[in-house]
């Protein structure tokens, strides 16, 4: 979980960091985007701006020029004296007025006239800019400007615009920038007043000595000194026409774009980015996700087998013991619960059956389970009494017990020479009783779990189980098991279960598993279902003798087997005489035996025979021997091996041991209930 | 172990009472003269049980008499002989009446 956190935590700082590196990259670059944007803004606003400062002296120039054709068709004089005054009183530099070729007939300026050797001043052989004047001549335009400029000549900045004259040829005005400036000043005052440029800027135009003559703001500087823009704006400034003109765009004016489009960014950035943490994050959940669910499968199939593996599973456990048989079983929930049984000797004719289930689940109660079962048995196999047992057991486990884990437990030992019981409860369901037909819980005052509380002193009680009795031991996974509907399973269904069945020997562990499934319907099962079947058989009748290896003796063993199986059933006497001739036959034909014996035991409730073969002959392990071919034609059968054959078939069960230099063959069969 | 044999024509019933296993199959088998019979009926309504000495004279004499072209049946089986004559396949091969 800490590897998790600090991993998530990492996963946050560099999202966190990329964010800012993002956003700041993404501010730089629209930072520099603006600013060229702002300036691109600024050059296309000059290039209006020129047309409209050029357009508005044009039109004061013409309108002068066409003054000066109005006072010289009054009858205004024109040699050059005359001139120069009309020139001083309309406040142009220079007049000038060209015939219809183009030739200069009168000026102001006397270099322009003829005399003393020199032609007068022609538009078309001067060629270049002035013949451009011509257009007054031939048409269509009846005034021409020319923009302002450097004469090639004498290097004389001069404007020149001229109109044409109806009787023919036309004039034309020169203008310096200083009569430019106070010619076209008024005009020039507020044209831009209402030009908004990139928002909040504007354009600004001053005299060249600084005066303002047009101004975009409020309140007006105009007829002030004009200062430059400071670093809060974009600006460049232009003379045009011997006017300053000034651009200026407000950079906080473009800024509110430019970071506009980097918050945009920038929150689309952190989107993208917070989207791709997430995915980041899922994926990395998922995989230790995964990863724990692994380790927790891991260590419940490490439980299980813990469990499983403690577990005796070799059923019947003592085979070579008629007086009782076990049956158990445990079915282990998906979470494993900690159930477990145990049967052991204690002594040499006391047997010892639990059941017992450990409180919590998963790998610790199957580790209290492992030390539960140990200390149980260890202090049992040294004989000491079932409630010293108990007492032991129950202090070695609340010892340092601190995750309160306990463990109830249903005990008993079993005297298999009287059928004498003595059990003890610590905390567990009651079991049931087989007594003939009869099925009833065995409920007495119950003592606490093993490992709840210390210093308790283990309850003992008794019964005496007569041979045929059974006792069904159990833990609350059976009774507990709840149907869909809600409904447990419950100790009554379980008791009328066992008693319509009375008749059942260790099938009924099926049996009671296949109605507790029933019941659940589907539902998963709960927890661990344990049940062990315990049935005392009592003492055998055992009838024994020797004999030699010789058919006489064969015949003499059949007439005493036939006479001790007297009371057995005459389908199951034939067979054990079948099977008993067979394993006769073989010793004296084959083994090479000096003498054999054999014993016969009469069980009781249930019935059953075992009869016991021993022969000094030759090692002979009739349960190692193949199987004959039962399928082929009667040509090709032989005999050989179908004695064996017989025997395994129809007796149950049969064990064979080589010891002390016998071959010891048992074989048997239960018939009775 | 008795035997009592009774011949109809091409026809021997042999009526067998008593167990037959490893001590009275060799006092059967010398009772177990077929003759020039075609048909051989072993009646074993008088026989509790059987063991596999029993199957093997079975086995000899259906042999013996297929090998001259008459047949062996038995019958009257009783239901432990039978379960013997089950087990070991026995079954198929005998004509049971």
């Amino acid at each position: 979980m800490t590897a998790r956190r600090s991993l998530n935590l990492k996963v946050a700082i560099s999202v966190l960091a990329a964010f800012v590196v993002s956003m700041a990259f993404s501010w730089f670059l629209h930072n520099h985007l603006s600013r060229n944007d702002a300036h691109k803004l600024i050059d296309r606003t000059f290039e209006s701006v020129e047309d409209e400062v050029g357009d508005c002296v044009n039109e004061r120039l013409v309108r002068q020029c066409m003054a000066v054709r109005e006072r010289l068709e009054d009858g205004h004089a024109t040699d050059v004296r005359a001139l120069q005054d009309l020139a001083r009183e309309l406040r142009v530099t220079e007049i000038s007025i060209a015939d219809a070729k183009g030739d200069i007939v009168a000026s102001s300026v006397p270099e322009y006239l003829a005399g003393e050797g020199r032609q007068a001043f022609s538009f078309v052989t001067a060629g270049g800019q002035a013949e451009d004047m011509m257009c007054l001549v031939h048409g269509p335009d009846t005034e021409f400007c020319q923009p302002l400029r450097s004469n090639t000549a004498n290097g004389v900045e001069r404007k020149f615009v001229g109109v044409w004259r109806p009787e023919g040829g036309f004039v034309e005005i020169g203008c310096d920038k200083e009569s430019l400036r106070s010619l076209a000043r008024s005009s020039i005052v507020d044209l831009f007043r209402n030009w908004r440029v990139g928002g909040t800027g504007g354009i600004v135009v001053t005299t060249p000595t600084g005066l303002v003559l047009s101004d975009y703001d409020e309140p007006s500087r105009e007829g002030t000194q004009w200062q430059d823009p400071d670093w809060s704006f974009y600006w460049q400034k232009r003379e045009i026409e011997g006017f300053m003109t000034y651009v200026m765009i407000p950079k906080i004016s473009a800024a509110v774009q430019r970071d506009v489009l980097v918050v945009a960014t920038a929150a689309l950035n952190g989107a993208a980015l917070v989207f791709v943490a997430l995915l980041v994050g899922f994926v990395i959940s998922a995989f230790v996700r995964r990863q724990m669910r692994e380790q927790a499968a891991k260590e419940l199939a490490m439980a299980k087998d813990i469990q499983l593996s403690a577990l005796p599973s070799v059923f019947p456990p003592f085979p070579d013991d008629t007086r009782f048989d076990i049956m158990a079983s445990m079915e282990a929930a998906r979470e494993v619960g900690g159930d477990f049984y145990d049967f052991y000797f204690t002594a040499q004719d006391r047997v010892l059956v639990l059941v017992a289930d450990v409180s919590g689940k998963g790998v610790p109660a199957a580790m209290f389970m492992m030390r539960a079962k140990t200390l149980i048995k260890s202090a049992a196999q040294t004989g000491k009494p079932l409630a010293q047992v108990f007492n032991e057991a129950n202090e070695a486990l609340c010892e340092g017990n601190t995750s309160s884990t306990f463990v109830t437990v249903w005990a008993g030992e079993l005297n298999l020479h009287t059928g004498h019981l003595t059990f003890v409860n610590a905390g567990h369901n009651p079991p049931v009783v087989r007594s003939g037909n009869r099925c009833e819980y065995l409920k007495t005052r119950p003592s606490p779990a093993l490992g709840a509380m210390e210093g308790v002193e283990y309850r003992v009680d008794d019964i005496t189980l007569a041979p045929g009795d059974a006792l069904y031991l159990y833990t609350d996974g059976i009774v507990e098991q709840p149907a869909p509907s809600g409904e447990l399973y419950g100790e009554e269904r379980l008791l009328g279960l066992l008693s319509r069945n009375v008749r059942q020997r260790g099938e009924i562990l099926k049996t009671v598993l296949s109605d507790v499934r029933r019941h659940a319907a589907g539902a998963e099962q709960a927890d661990d279902c344990t049940q062990l079947v315990l049935r005392y058989r009592g003492e055998p009748d055992v009838v024994a003798h020797e004999y030699a290896p010789t058919l006489e003796d064969v015949a003499k063993a059949v007439d005493e087997l036939t006479a001790a199986l007297e009371t057995v059933p005459v389908k199951e006497r034939a067979r054990l005489l079948v099977a008993a001739d067979e394993i006769f036959a073989n010793i004296v034909r084959y083994s090479g035996a000096t003498r054999w014996s054999l014993s016969v035991e009469l069980d009781h409730h249930p019935d059953g025979v075992r009869l016991v073969i021993t022969d000094d002959g030759k090692p002979f392990d009739p349960l190692a021997q193949r199987d004959p071919d039962t399928t082929l034609a009667a040509e090709d059968r032989a005999v050989g091996g179908l004695g064996i054959f017989i025997v395994k078939k129809t007796m149950s069960p049969v064990t064979y041991k080589r010891r002390s230099g016998l071959n010891i063959l048992k074989m048997g069969k239960d018939y009775g209930d | 172990m008795e035997t009592k044999t009774i011949s109809e024509g091409d026809k021997l019933i042999i009526a067998v009472s008593g167990r037959v296993d490893t001590v009275t199959a060799p006092e059967l088998e010398a009772n177990l003269k077929f003759g020039d019979a075609k048909l051989v009926v072993l009646d074993l309504k008088e026989v509790p049980y059987m063991s596999s000495a029993g199957l093997r004279l079975l086995l000899t004499s259906h042999k013996a008499m297929a090998a001259k072209g008459g047949r062996f049946e038995i019958a009257n089986v009783q239901s432990a002989v039978r379960e013997v004559l089950e087990i070991t396949g026995f079954s198929d091969i005998f004509n049971i009446v």
